[in-house]
């Protein structure tokens, strides 16, 4: 298969992966408990209140109606309007991206800088206490949940040392950027290294483990290839053979998992966001869920599958270049 | 065989081009690190610091909300932390002391035209908008228009069907206007210190999406009102700062700059107020208080609020239709005991629909007190021994709800002939089981718990939605006895003699039981010891109360 065919094809499946995921967010609405409208307005409204935002809302529509206006409305990108707000709800959904995404990489590069050396070490020096000790980490690491450790850490860091703040995010990587090129300072940066870092970590722990764990088993793989002790013997010194050969080989399954993982940490973010009340899009998600503010949540939920099948996509497509048997499996 | 060798190649560049970027971002994480040691974070001018060092501004404070009020209609909701930010900027045009009335602000003066169902309103002549229009009657009265009169094009949804007595508003010049409305003066006055706040009429019209229904927005610019406060920065669902407005007609308010943050987590709040960035939080979990009370510089403020909880019993269904079967349940639970133990003592049982302070609060009416043999002799009495009950309890919606729902179904259970559960379940099923009226083919669930605070101050809020017949359809109780006593306080005229009959409508309540009357639960909130502030009962937070 040419890979431009093999691209149109996960393409496909990829819009009938998010059509699926708007119609089973549409059937959880259907199904859920609580009148929305009596939802939006509390205990003090009155039936002719809720009747009259039923109506306003298009509520009182039969509910494949309502579905199929909204499908109507994505294909245009209208994803209708906040019940709390009145805002687009396209806008407020694009406006929290750039927060998830800066934790989601953020926690990529806290779990790459730690995990490919921990995995390297790990695997070149099995059954010695450097390999327990990273085993251990990674053990911890992954059995250890996002929730808890992001309270420990706020609250041994951020209460007790006073080394970090509790939470929320006062300045943007962008803007803290476009301040450095513009003024020269570097205040703004720091000031977001420094809100960015606990729940960074908190975000990348278990991917940290994840790649540990798949760098030790992919290397140990590789160190007992001829083509190492080919090297070896060749008089290559051991660190250029275990970085330079070695370990590019064992990163084609990184990269792969690196990829999927970004997905994932897209829509994992949701707890360490509301942890470290950092706003983005999880945090919305909460929000919206704690207002019932249905429209919100369908969008936020469609637009991180559109970014999870998004990249997806990207990653099997690398893959399928890096490896052309995959277009054919 | 060239273009194949490419190929390869430029899978080796794209594997060298990940470890590379790899190696930029630990450079780049490494960067950071060193850049967190020289203590120079939170250099975003939000104010307090964060425990590295930062000198608080006294010319500056920051307030952490629950929920962020992620709107710019300062009529696009009833309660909630809504106002404790839009009162700054939507300035009430009364000023309203919980337990006391109204009192002049904008509005200046006020008349009871007697006989005319009206009163009217004299405003100040110096109150002009953030945007430098002065405000006039016309405005007011179209502000009060808009939650009445679903034909005005700019609707509010929060008073425009029958929510309080207030019929409509005409100014009758620019500093004077006359205000309708279907009820006792007395009744209405409570009405006006609640709902009414002032918009710039035209600005709104020109503001409204008309699409939308609403008006909307996200910047600053966005707001305009004539408070103390106008907005300077608004980043929805994260921050909204305020600063004093130098046009104010009153006086200049405590604090330059102010700022609101929201944080949905009640630990999260409470970490905020350890560290020192935030000054003021609210919504503290009883299981935190202790925390904020062992931390230096800061402390916990509480004041037994406006809202009561307890557990409608609606009574055209069995066994709630007899009035000894839901006089037993409030003989079953032990109130104090709920108080002490599950909210640590920030509650007080209460035996009547509303709290102390509301008008028409009857003092002589005491809780039920927990008497097991009662419960068990007026179950028999009733002719409802051994039947089953479930008690449906909302989690998450107001102080420890889920425990207080599941201990008062666990001590029901222990009567000898009545057996009690509970069921936890989202706000949602019982938002709607308030609603949903008693009609006994439709009624799913007749008795669970929810809490009901009384805005307006007056008794009136507290029970006429729950108890009137027969155009209140989502009533929750239906006897005509207690209806008709709050459809005639509503008509009575003399303040004295109204309160008095309200207070009857809290005795009647108390004997026919149409609850299981539980508590009123306490607003607590964690404060910097510095700032001389004392909570309202009406949970509303009012900066230019405040000093430092």
């Amino acid at each position: 298969m040419t890979m431009g065919k093999f691209l149109v094809r996960r393409i496909l499946q990829g819009v009938f992966v998010i059509w699926g995921v708007i119609t089973i967010m549409f059937g959880l609405r259907a199904v859920s408990p609580g009148d929305p409208a009596t939802l939006m307005l509390g205990e003090g409204a009155t039936r002719e209140l809720i009747e009259h935002v039923r109506e306003q809302e298009g509520l009182n529509e039969p509910i494949y109606v309502q579905y199929f206006d909204y499908l109507q409305g994505i294909l245009v990108g209208d994803f209708g309007y906040s019940w709390i707000s009145h805002r687009e709800v396209e806008v407020m959904v694009i406006e929290r991206i750039p927060a998830t995404i800066e934790l989601a990489v953020a926690a990529t590069i806290v779990a790459i800088v730690i995990s490919i050396p921990l995995g390297v070490i790990s695997a070149t020096r099995r059954n010695e206490p450097a390999d327990y000790g990273a085993t251990m980490f990674s053990l911890l690491g992954i059995s250890t949940p996002n929730f808890w450790l992001g309270l420990m850490l706020i609250l041994l860091l951020g209460v007790w040392a006073g080394l970090f703040p509790t939470g929320r995010r006062p300045v943007g990587f962008g803007p803290a950027v476009m301040t450095l090129f513009q003024t020269g300072s570097p205040g703004d940066l720091f000031t977001w290294v420094h809100y960015i870092t606990l729940p960074a970590i908190t975000l990348g722990t278990y991917f940290t483990a994840l790649i540990t764990r798949l760098t030790r088993s992919g290397m140990v793989d590789e160190l007992g290839k001829p083509y190492v002790t080919a090297s070896k013997a060749k008089g290559l010194p051991g660190v250029l053979v275990r970085y330079k050969h070695v370990l590019r080989n064992t990163m084609i399954p990184i990269i792969t998992v690196l990829g999927l993982q970004m997905g994932t940490l897209i829509g994992g973010a949701v707890i360490t966001e509301t942890v470290f009340n950092w706003p983005g899009l999880g945090l919305r998600l909460i929000d919206a869920l704690g207002t019932r503010d249905w429209p919100l949540m369908q969008g936020i939920i469609v637009f991180i599958a559109i970014g999870f099948v998004t990249i997806n996509i990207v990653v099997d497509g690398l893959y399928a270049y890096l490896n052309p048997q995959v277009r054919d499996e | 065989m060239k273009g194949a060798r490419n190929h390869q190649l430029d899978r080796r560049t794209l594997l060298k081009l990940t470890g590379a970027t790899g190696l930029t971002a630990g450079m780049g994480a490494i960067a950071g690190c060193i850049g967190d040691d020289d203590g120079n974070g939170n250099g975003n001018g939000n104010g307090n610091g964060n425990g590295n060092g930062v000198d608080r501004d006294d010319d500056e404070l920051t307030i952490t909300l629950s929920q962020f009020p992620d709107t710019i209609d300062p009529l696009d909701h009833i309660t909630g932390d809504y106002f404790d930010v839009y009162d700054h900027i939507y300035e009430p045009l009364f000023d309203f002391e919980p337990g006391e009335g109204i009192f002049p602000r904008i509005v200046e003066d006020w008349e009871i035209l007697e006989g005319e169902g009206a009163t009217e309103l004299s405003i100040r002549n110096d109150v002009v908008f953030h945007n430098g229009d002065d405000l006039t009657a016309e405005d007011i009265a179209w502000t009060i228009d808009r939650t009445v009169d679903p034909d005005i094009g700019v609707v509010s949804d929060i008073g425009a069907f029958g929510l309080g007595s207030i019929e409509g508003a005409e100014p009758l010049d620019d500093t004077t206007l006359e205000v309708h409305y279907g009820a006792a003066p007395g009744l209405a006055e409570f009405e006006f210190g609640n709902y009414a706040r002032a918009m710039n009429m035209q600005w709104a019209i020109d503001n409204h999406d008309a699409e939308n229904e609403a008006v909307s927005g996200a910047d600053a610019e966005d707001f305009n009102g004539t408070g103390p406060y106008e907005v300077v920065d608004f980043t929805s669902g994260e921050e909204i700062v305020l600063e004093a407005f130098d046009d104010y007609w009153g006086d200049e308010p405590p604090f330059e700059t102010v700022t609101f943050n929201a944080d949905g987590e009640a630990s999260g709040r409470v970490n905020a107020l350890e560290t020192g960035e935030t000054d003021l939080t609210m919504n503290i979990q009883p299981t935190d208080a202790g925390t904020i009370q062992s931390a230096d510089d800061v402390e916990i403020r509480q004041v037994t609020s406006f809202r009561n909880i307890f557990c409608p019993m609606k009574n055209t269904v069995e066994p709630f239709d007899s009035q000894e079967f839901r006089q037993a349940m409030n003989y079953a639970v032990d109130n104090e005991g709920i108080v002490d133990t599950i909210l640590s003592g920030f509650g007080e049982a209460r035996g009547q629909p509303v709290a102390p302070g509301i008008n028409g609060f009857n003092d002589e009416i005491e809780p039920y007190e927990q008497d097991i043999g009662m419960a068990e002799s007026l179950v028999e009495d009733s002719g409802y021994g051994d039947v089953e009950i479930e008690l449906t309890v909302p989690q998450g919606r107001y102080l420890n709800d889920a425990e207080v729902g599941e201990t008062v179904a666990d001590q029901i259970d222990q009567l000898d002939n009545v057996n009690c559960s509970a069921n936890v379940v989202d706000f949602g099923v019982v938002s709607d089981a308030n609603s949903a009226g008693v009609d006994p083919d439709t009624i799913e669930i007749p008795f669970y718990l929810i809490g009901w605070g009384t805005i307006t101050g007056d008794t009136d809020y507290g029970v006429q939605g729950f108890f009137t017949i027969p155009d209140n359809e989502a009533r929750t109780f239906d006897d005509e006895e207690l209806s008709d006593a709050i459809l005639d306080s509503q008509q009575i005229e003399d303040p004295d003699e109204r309160r008095e009959q309200l207070e009857e409508v809290n005795a009647l309540a108390h004997e026919k039981a149409p609850f299981l009357f539980l508590h009123t639960q306490e607003s607590i909130y964690g404060v910097r010891d510095d700032i001389q502030w004392e909570p309202r009962e009406d949970e509303t937070i009012y900066i230019w109360d405040m000093e430092t």
